[in-house]
């Protein structure tokens, strides 16, 4: 394996080589299987119909090279992009917000600097790609512009469809629709879904949500990152793609179908902590390690693990804690 | 977290310790994470943009008392504004960060401050104006002194300091605990009058450590 991944990421100086081939070696007879059978399922017309086998399919991986496509057509940003011809392009011909040009260009240099495509020398150099998805965006969605998170998520769009334009139809199904709003000034959808998360933790895993409140620990303080950057950075790569994958097609819940898979998971580790920075701690060290590397039984065990978590039950949550907040102002 | 104890020697003999919430403030790209990373693990490299709100704990081995650091490093853009109070609640310190060489940035540590007024009392709170990069001279945009003049008239500590180049960074959280430390021994001459701060009753090792 090379000191590079397939996605330009510089691997860490103590990233373990031996047990991540083992992994793959693994892992590769599956991505095989995999795509032979996408190509029978895709087999020349590149659409897709919703099913329970499409389903089926997307929880076991989009093969890397129908990843774009089938990202875009379960979005809906395929559809978006056709009826909307050359508005990518007018929006970056028009008139444009100083400021929120000023908020883009001062984290260009900061995403991802340990991605060789995106630095500075690289040829091309996907920053300018980056940055005009992200301009883009701001003048499309004014009311949430930009938000820091968001470079990373288009980063990552930009990795996996190579295409600007179709990175922000992706970027505008995700913020647009299939998250609520984590990116609005207000960000109440983000503190909505970090309260849901705690009043789920407390339904399926009672004994951390014990000690976190013990302990004073607001749930924002371990899971905000996890929510904003939709893991990337927290998760390695292939994993996070994988949770992606099940995003674009089944929505948001998935975001807490793999939090509380790493939490429950972990629970007697994160049970360890006795303090406040302890806690945290285990919240960083859950994120790591082979189990969240092994992406594809990790996978599996996200639809298992959690059990039952319907979306009625998270509308509800949401609901409750959404007054909750803005009765507290 | 916070509670109010106050014991001022632990049964042992042994120095007090306190444990404080700092928090660090200010907008995009000041060097708010790279203070915290140059302070905690003594490094400067290249970070990312901290969304939401990281969290470093330092603990300092002085002769009069062990001092516990909790350092929650939150996210410099405005929109994050709205989550940010969650972050400094509770805070014993704080350091309001601008970047010497960007004179938007100091007007925005000055609105940070008005934010922290109406949430805090003076004597609650120890506030810092850093004004951070003094590795970047030539591309000065705020004279030393006009920070100077600021931090007297709203009466905060101040200091310049660069992440990268290691210069005050240490010195900024020592005049931060010299200036706690002193309010814990006023207060413990007016017994009645309880800080927050807590005093733990046993004494930790050495330890670094960040999430």
């Amino acid at each position: 394996f090379c000191r590079v991944d397939p996605y330009g990421f510089e691997r860490p100086e103590d990233f373990d080589y031996a047990s991540y081939e083992a992994f793959f070696s693994r892992y590769l007879v599956v991505l095989t299987r995999r795509a032979i059978k996408w190509s029978k399922l895709l087999k020349g017309n590149n659409s897709i119909q919703k099913s329970l086998k499409v389903k089926r399919y997307i929880r076991k991986g989009i093969p890397n090279e129908h990843r774009a496509l089938v990202w875009m057509i379960v979005s809906g940003a395929q559809t978006n992009m056709e009826q909307n011809p050359g508005y990518y392009h007018r929006l970056l011909e028009g008139e444009k917000n100083a400021k929120l040009l000023e908020a883009i260009k001062t984290d260009m240099n900061r995403t991802f600097p340990d991605n060789v495509k995106f630095r500075k020398t690289a040829d091309p150099c996907l920053q300018h790609a980056l940055y005009n998805v992200l301009v883009a965006y701001g003048h499309h969605n004014k009311a949430v512009g930009y938000c820091q998170g968001m470079n990373f998520i288009a980063g990552y769009l930009i990795l996996i469809t190579k295409n600007e334009e179709e990175s922000f139809w992706l970027l505008d199904a995700l913020i647009g629709r299939i998250l609520p709003d984590y990116y609005s000034p207000a960000m109440l959808g983000l503190k909505t879904d970090q309260e849901v998360l705690g009043e789920l933790v407390k339904m399926k895993v009672p004994a951390v949500a014990e000690l976190m409140e013990r302990h004073g620990v607001m749930w924002t303080l371990v899971v905000s990152r996890w929510f904003i950057c939709l893991f990337i950075d927290i998760l390695p790569v292939e994993t996070v793609l994988r949770i992606w994958d099940c995003l674009f097609y089944e929505g948001s819940k998935i975001i807490f179908r793999v939090a509380l898979t790493l939490i429950k998971q972990n629970q007697a580790f994160i049970l360890e902590a006795t303090n406040f920075p302890d806690i945290c701690e285990k919240f960083k060290q859950i994120t790591k390690g082979t189990f969240v590397t092994e992406c594809h039984s990790f996978m599996q065990k996200i639809f298992t693990d959690p059990g039952s978590l319907s979306m009625a039950t998270i509308n509800k949550l949401r609901e409750t804690c959404r007054e909750k907040l803005l009765s507290q102002g | 977290m916070a509670q109010t104890v106050t014991s001022g020697t632990s049964p042992e003999g042994l120095p007090p310790s306190y444990t404080y919430k700092v928090v660090l403030l200010g907008s995009m790209s000041v060097g708010k994470s790279s203070l915290a990373y140059r302070y905690v693990r003594n490094d400067f490299r290249e970070l990312l943009p901290t969304v939401g709100c990281s969290f470093f704990t330092q603990i300092l081995q002085l002769d009069e008392a062990t001092v516990k650091f909790e350092i929650w490093d939150t996210a410099g853009q405005e929109k994050y504004q709205s989550v940010c109070h969650l972050y400094y609640r509770d805070a014993q310190a704080a350091l309001l960060v601008y970047d010497i060489a960007n004179k938007q940035t100091l007007s925005r540590a000055k609105l940070w401050l008005e934010e922290m007024e109406k949430r805090f009392l003076p004597d609650e709170i120890v506030i810092a104006l850093v004004g951070n990069k003094t590795d970047l001279a030539a591309e000065r945009e705020v004279t030393t002194e006009e920070g100077e003049e600021f931090a007297r008239t709203k009466g905060l500590l101040f200091m310049e300091t660069s992440a990268k180049s290691n210069h005050q960074v240490n010195d900024v959280f020592m005049a931060i605990v010299q200036e706690l430390l002193k309010r814990e021994k006023e207060k413990a001459s007016k017994p009645f009058l309880h800080g927050r701060s807590t005093v733990e009753l046993r004494a930790s090792g050495a330890r670094m450590r960040c999430c």
